[in-house]
């Protein structure tokens, strides 16, 4: 048992900590709140910001050389996302493309797709986006019914696609589709296909945030071509669960990072209300504290058996639903304690500066639904790790 | 990184689960908790400590293992709800290992080899698990006060008492204590009230009292989160494996998703429990500086997440989860008292929160 980190590894963060206070010239969360900014001045923030980190060599990390990467180990990984989070950077817009498609062309692309898709993924020319549930197809996702038809050189997708974050922005979209309309899993294919044609809308959806980086995505006989079909016709469950294995294995570090500096604003709050002697706010704040260490003590848990060659394997539920759950609690808690203070919005001169306390509160609350639910992970632990039955 | 036990440790955690798969399996301790007037096996802590289990906190050199082996061997008795003072003989020897005095380093050769149960005697309030500030003395090699909550104090071959004057080794006088039983819901640890007016030897005071009681304090809390990791996790096992045979509306109720969902909650406080635990033992051994706020958040987790999944385990067994002759209840008297002596939780979380230094 060793839960250290090696003198390489706090070399690597040395280094990233020493880059970031070279280029990370101000906060996103101040970022965001200033009023010279609308939604599309930030995309292009973050734009630039990815291709900051692209020239910099932290995208991609842990790919090959040959795709842009520097085979970086999933600690190296973590530890960059822990230090990005720590420091309170902006988000690459193309974080999807990154972050799941990447992973999946390597594993299941053809070698001109790699070549074709890959390096505008990683300078941030062309944004992607996923187009996986659908209406009546959220945590049930193989009941999906977007169909595709064969069209010569091409396929032809109907349907529709919904909760495509980041979707008024993308360039692409990678879509589940299906070529059997029978077979529940074996009938579905992965096209990856441009938005801007006849054929394909995309509106977005107005969240209870108030953004709109969601959309719904109509298909009306878009095009995607042949070549563009990632692994096999009827392959597209396969793909998409080595794909989203990358999006439950990711950031273990990072959410720990981010809510320490939520709680160090909560605390500032608190000293400066004059309630941190009172015992009851002491004893909900260190219960946040505990409970969020608890959480970076499972990450480097999980860290360290995937450092140790062990796959990532269902516990990473216990990953999400710890952190999502938690962040809710931590919003609550914050709200509840702040007083109304913590509510207003952030374009006021009342509200706190340091945490956007009532878009967090709002925005938590799509944790526990997105990337597999609270109740779909505990679905997963009950079948999977304790091995109860199916009724 | 790493997280697995190393070789050494791993045997160490296997072996003692063969150990007590024998010697000490849940029927067996039933039977110990409700006859043996003792409260536990003696016979048991003869072999545990002629196998050199008491002095797993001691350095290599006197025996030891580190923590990590410490917390791995108390995640197995947890398993078993092993009924007995093996934490409290354990922080005891390590205590005596810090003293010079002749007396006490008699007492450690007895109480290494299991021949003599020394504990330690500290809290004196009703109302809080948390020792606090002593009122009992010691004057003119006389110990004076009343200590309460006592662990296996009546059974006690010599107390290490807390006084205002310094830690205190005071062997049974030739009359016996003068002390009575204060049985809780816990059969698996007995209690006493202990006044004492009786000689004693001091074996630290002021700075070095001070720091005995620190590293006891911490040491005691990791003991206590593994002891809580192994309740919950062999909680979590019957009970699933219970699900698993009951059959209701034609099939086994474990195939029902409200229990299924109950049972993941479980493991998600269990697992959490092992992560925050083997860690913090891992910083007791190799990272002094984090391991005082590390031990504090393992505490604070185990403690709370022992309830829920031993509290939970009775629900899930329907109505015999409620009688005296299944399991369940077993496990959750055994948490109450590890949840409120060893660092209460509501005394972790402030330590966690002045770790950070807020």
């Amino acid at each position: 048992m060793d839960l250290r980190f090696t003198p390489e590894q706090e070399k690597f963060r040395a280094e990233v900590r020493g880059w970031l206070a070279a280029n990370l010239t101000r906060p996103w969360s101040q970022e965001a709140r200033d009023p010279k900014h609308d939604a599309n001045s930030l995309v292009e923030l973050r734009r630039a910001w990815q291709k900051k980190l692209h020239a910099a060599g932290y995208l991609g990390m842990g790919w090959a050389p040959e795709w842009g990467g520097r085979g970086a180990s999933e600690v190296e990984e973590a530890i960059l996302q822990e230090e990005l989070y720590r420091a309170d950077a902006p988000q690459i817009p193309n974080f999807l493309g990154i972050s799941l498609l990447g992973p999946a062309l390597i594993h299941h692309g053809s070698e001109e797709q790699r070549r074709r898709f890959i390096p505008k993924m990683l300078d941030g020319s062309e944004i992607w986006c996923q187009g996986f549930s659908e209406p009546g197809s959220g945590s049930d996702l193989a009941s999906l019914r977007a169909r595709a038809e064969p069209d010569g050189e091409h396929f032809r997708i109907f349907g529709q696609k919904v909760w495509t974050t980041f979707g008024p922005w993308a360039d692409w979209i990678f879509v589940l589709a299906r070529t059997d309309m029978e077979d529940r899993y074996g009938g579905i294919t992965f096209f990856l296909m441009p938005i801007a044609q006849k054929g394909v809308e995309m509106r977005g959806i107005r969240q209870i945030t108030g953004e709109s980086e969601f959309g719904e995505v109509f298909f009306d006989g878009g095009l995607a071509r042949r070549e563009h079909i990632v692994g096999k016709i009827g392959e597209g469950w396969k793909v998409a669960m080595t794909l989203l294995g990358y999006e439950r294995g990711g950031s273990t570090l990072a959410y720990p990072a981010e809510y320490d500096r939520y709680l160090g604003g909560l605390a500032a709050g608190l000293s400066e209300n004059g309630l941190m002697d009172r015992a009851d706010v002491r004893e909900k704040l260190g219960r946040l504290v505990v409970d969020n260490e608890v959480m970076r003590g499972n990450g480097m848990r999980n860290l360290a058996n995937i450092a140790s060659g062990n796959a990532p394997g269902p516990e990473s539920s216990i990953e999400k639903i710890f952190w999502s759950e938690y962040a809710k609690r931590l919003t609550d808690t914050a709200l509840d304690l702040l007083g109304p203070q913590a509510q207003l919005l952030d374009t006021q001169p009342g509200a706190r500066a340091d945490v956007n306390w009532a878009y967090e509160f709002l925005w938590t609350r799509a944790g526990t639904i997105y990337s597999g639910s609270s109740e779909i992970q505990r679905n997963i632990i009950a079948k999977r790790v304790l091995r109860m039955p199916t009724k | 990184m790493q997280f697995a036990l190393d070789e050494d440790r791993a045997l160490l955690a296997r072996s003692t689960r063969e150990l007590l798969a024998k010697e000490a399996p849940l029927a067996t301790n039933r039977q110990i908790m409700e006859s043996e007037p003792a409260g536990y096996s003696r016979a048991l802590f003869k072999q545990l400590g002629e196998l050199g289990y008491p002095s797993l906190l001691l350095t290599e050199e006197q025996g030891g293992l580190g923590a990590v082996a410490f917390a791995a061997v108390l995640h197995e008795m947890g398993r078993v709800a092993l009924p007995g003072p093996f934490l409290d003989l354990a922080l005891a020897i390590k205590v005596l290992a810090g003293s010079t005095s002749d007396a006490a380093k008699k007492c450690l050769t007895k109480a290494s080899a299991g021949e003599a149960l020394v504990v330690l005697a500290r809290n004196e309030s009703l109302t809080t698990g948390d020792a606090g500030a002593p009122t009992a003395t010691f004057s003119s090699g006389t110990v004076r006060g009343v200590k309460r909550f006592v662990p296996f104090g009546l059974q006690a071959d010599a107390l290490i008492v807390e006084t205002t004057g310094g830690l205190v080794l005071v062997p049974k006088p030739a009359t016996g204590w003068n002390a009575k039983a204060m049985p809780t819901i816990d059969h698996a640890q007995r209690f006493a009230e202990v006044t004492l007016d009786a000689p004693g030897t001091l074996l630290c005071e002021g700075e070095a009292a001070c720091q005995a009681i620190g590293e006891s304090d911490q040491l005691g809390a990791l003991g206590a989160s593994a002891l809580l990791l192994g309740l919950m996790e062999r909680a979590l096992e019957i009970t699933v494996a219970y699900t698993m045979e009951r059959k209701a509306f034609g099939g086994p109720i474990a195939g029902f998703q409200a229990l299924q969902h109950r049972a993941a909650d479980m493991l998600l406080q269990t697992e959490s429990a092992r992560a925050s635990v083997y860690r913090a033992a891992f910083a007791a051994e190799h990272q002094p500086e984090q391991a005082a706020y590390l031990v504090a958040v393992a505490k604070a987790w185990a403690g709370p997440a022992a309830r829920l999944v031993c509290g939970e385990a009775i629900q899930m067994h329907g109505g015999v989860g409620f009688t005296w002759e299944y399991d369940p209840h077993v496990y959750l008297k055994r948490v109450k008292t590890l949840e409120q002596f060893y660092g209460s939780t509501r005394a972790q979380l402030e330590h966690a929160l002045q770790s950070k230094g807020w």
